[in-house]
């Protein structure tokens, strides 16, 4: 019945969606304020020749990839926004069209240098964490993976809490702007720490977490951002391996990143380079739990070219790297290098259309979420893939 | 010896006058209730890119144009972003919450009439555009 319900409200928002598509309805009077509605929708195509990749099939060609959001924001006064998004997808076996709400918060705004946020908010982290899933945005199809995995997004993209935020002048040095957050995190049981978990052997009946961080960017001259963020997150997991109960900690998990971006004429480079340390403690039926600590080194350098008004190509380089006294030393399952070639084709303002190729080496620890799950590879895995992934989006 | 300092001398205006021209080619406008009367570029900048909302303790809402001369002119001279990337800013934006899409116009005579009768919007033309009902701002 829950099922039938959340397809129900995904139809409805991505009818709603359409609708807005036709009427090109993007905002109208609420009193003397003005309400904007935007959107977008997204559908891809990945065909791969070896291991299955992120629950598609995609060894076969696979079009379950899709995802759409709509979103209504309003400023109630000169100071005080509002506004919300509901957001669907289905990728592979991740999500499968539940709606969900994506970001709602109030936002106050006191000067430049001061604002505050509070509902639920879009957690800044690195280069793109809070603009992951905005794929027309970027040049790329698929973001890099060892840094923004597509099966995590709702376990870093939004928190549940309050952001202070602001951006002060340094003169001649540039600017500044930070964030500092606090909050619940999300989780969503058709991602990335579900499967993994199920993979092993260990099913999670519950989990929650919080996470607490800060980001710092700089922008010392004309297309260069320069930036930092650190975080401080947690995970309880609990759950049955067979009939035992468990529990499972990851606390603390910490993610520290840094990253540049130098946008000149038709150029754009990025880099960021994101060292996650995950202490974690399982315990089996109550007993002393036995503790690991764990980490991955993930990274990607990218360039991209203008050809012409329409036209763009790139290159990314994303590697991840696992590192943990358990962990197999075999070449394949201790990391994932991804060596991408893309090309993105604006149509008009509202849509694109992108090919890209991904060449794949290794397919990383299986208790790591990085695309390449057990469940859905049963042949076993491969050490190396290629991609093809093709999308098309529109957005208003 | 002469003949170098008189081409250097040359140069620089010629340098001088063409940055001159770009930035004439554009006009700053705003409505009447906007207490400034000129503005810095650092300042356009800002507005525009939604870093501040204020000029001269007004309140300032951007307004865009959706193409042509001016608009290459102004992203050009103001902005340092094309049209596509500062789309794609402004996206992000909207889509994270952060703020909201500002109005886009499809000519000078849509902007200059918006900008007349909207409390707090500051636009651009063209040089040679009509701004009848709106104030021009000079640009320090």
């Amino acid at each position: 019945m829950k099922q039938i319900i959340g397809r129900l409200m995904a139809g409805g928002m991505l009818a709603a969606l359409a609708l807005s598509m036709t009427l090109h309805a993007q905002e109208f009077k609420l009193g003397s304020r003005t309400v904007q509605v935007h959107g977008f929708a997204s559908q891809g195509y990945a065909y791969s020749n070896e291991n299955n990749f992120l629950t598609m099939n995609t060894s076969h060609g696979s079009p379950a990839f899709t995802e759409g959001a709509l979103n209504v924001s309003m400023a109630v006064t000169d100071k005080f926004r509002v506004g919300g998004q509901g957001y669907t997808r289905k990728i592979g076996s991740l999500d499968d069209f539940r709606p969900s709400l994506d970001w709602a918060y109030g936002d106050y705004k006191f000067a430049s240098w001061f604002g505050v946020r509070g509902g639920k908010v879009k957690t800044v982290l690195g280069l793109y964490n809070d603009t992951q899933d905005m794929t027309f945005l970027y040049t790329w199809a698929l973001l890099p993976q060892g840094v923004y995995p597509v099966d995590l997004r709702t376990t870093y993209i939004a928190h549940t809490g309050g952001d202070a935020y602001g951006r002060v002048s340094l003169k001649k040095a540039g600017k500044l702007e930070y964030t500092l957050y606090a909050g619940v995190r999300s989780f969503d049981n058709r991602e990335g720490y579900y499967y993994y978990s199920a993979g092993g052997g260990f099913p999670i009946s519950t989990i929650k977490g919080r996470m607490i961080g800060a980001d710092l960017k700089w922008f010392p001259v004309k297309g260069l951002t320069l930036g930092a963020s650190g975080a401080d997150l947690t995970a309880h997991r609990t759950g049955f391996l067979g009939k035992t109960p468990y529990t499972f900690d990851s606390n603390p998990n910490r993610p520290l990143a840094g990253y540049a971006n130098y946008a000149r004429g038709k150029w754009e480079g990025s880099f960021e380079y994101r060292y996650v340390n995950n202490y974690e403690d399982i315990s089996f039926g109550g007993a002393t739990p036995i503790h690991e600590d764990k980490c991955t080194r993930n990274w990607f350098a990218a360039a991209s070219y203008r050809i012409t008004p329409k036209l763009q190509a790139g290159f990314y380089h994303s590697s991840t790297n696992v590192e943990a006294p358990t962990i197999p030393t075999n070449t394949a399952s201790n990391h994932i290098y991804d060596e991408v070639v893309a090309a993105r084709y604006d149509v008009n303002s509202h849509w694109d259309v992108k090919a890209e190729g991904h060449f794949m080496d290794g397919y990383g620890d299986g208790r790591q979420t990085q695309g390449f799950y057990k469940q859905w590879n049963p042949q076993g895995l491969k050490p190396t893939t290629n991609l093809l992934m093709l999308r098309a989006t529109f957005k208003f | 010896m002469k003949h170098l300092r008189f081409i250097a001398v040359i140069a620089a205006i010629v340098l001088c006058a063409s940055w001159q021209a770009r930035a004439a080619d554009v006009k700053v406008i705003a409505n009447s209730s906007v207490a400034a009367t000129s503005v810095s570029a650092g300042d356009i900048k800002d507005v525009f890119l939604l870093d501040k909302d204020s000029l001269g303790g007004s309140h300032v809402d951007p307004v865009l144009s959706k193409g042509g001369a001016a608009h290459e002119a102004f992203l050009k001279e103001y902005l340092g972003k094309n049209d596509a990337a500062l789309q794609a800013f402004y996206r992000s934006l909207v889509f994270t919450g952060k703020a909201s899409m500002p109005k886009s116009l499809a000519s000078d005579a849509e902007v200059v009439a918006y900008v007349a009768k909207t409390k707090g919007a500051v636009g651009y033309v063209s040089s040679g555009a009509s701004t009848e009902g709106v104030k021009t701002l000079q640009v320090k």
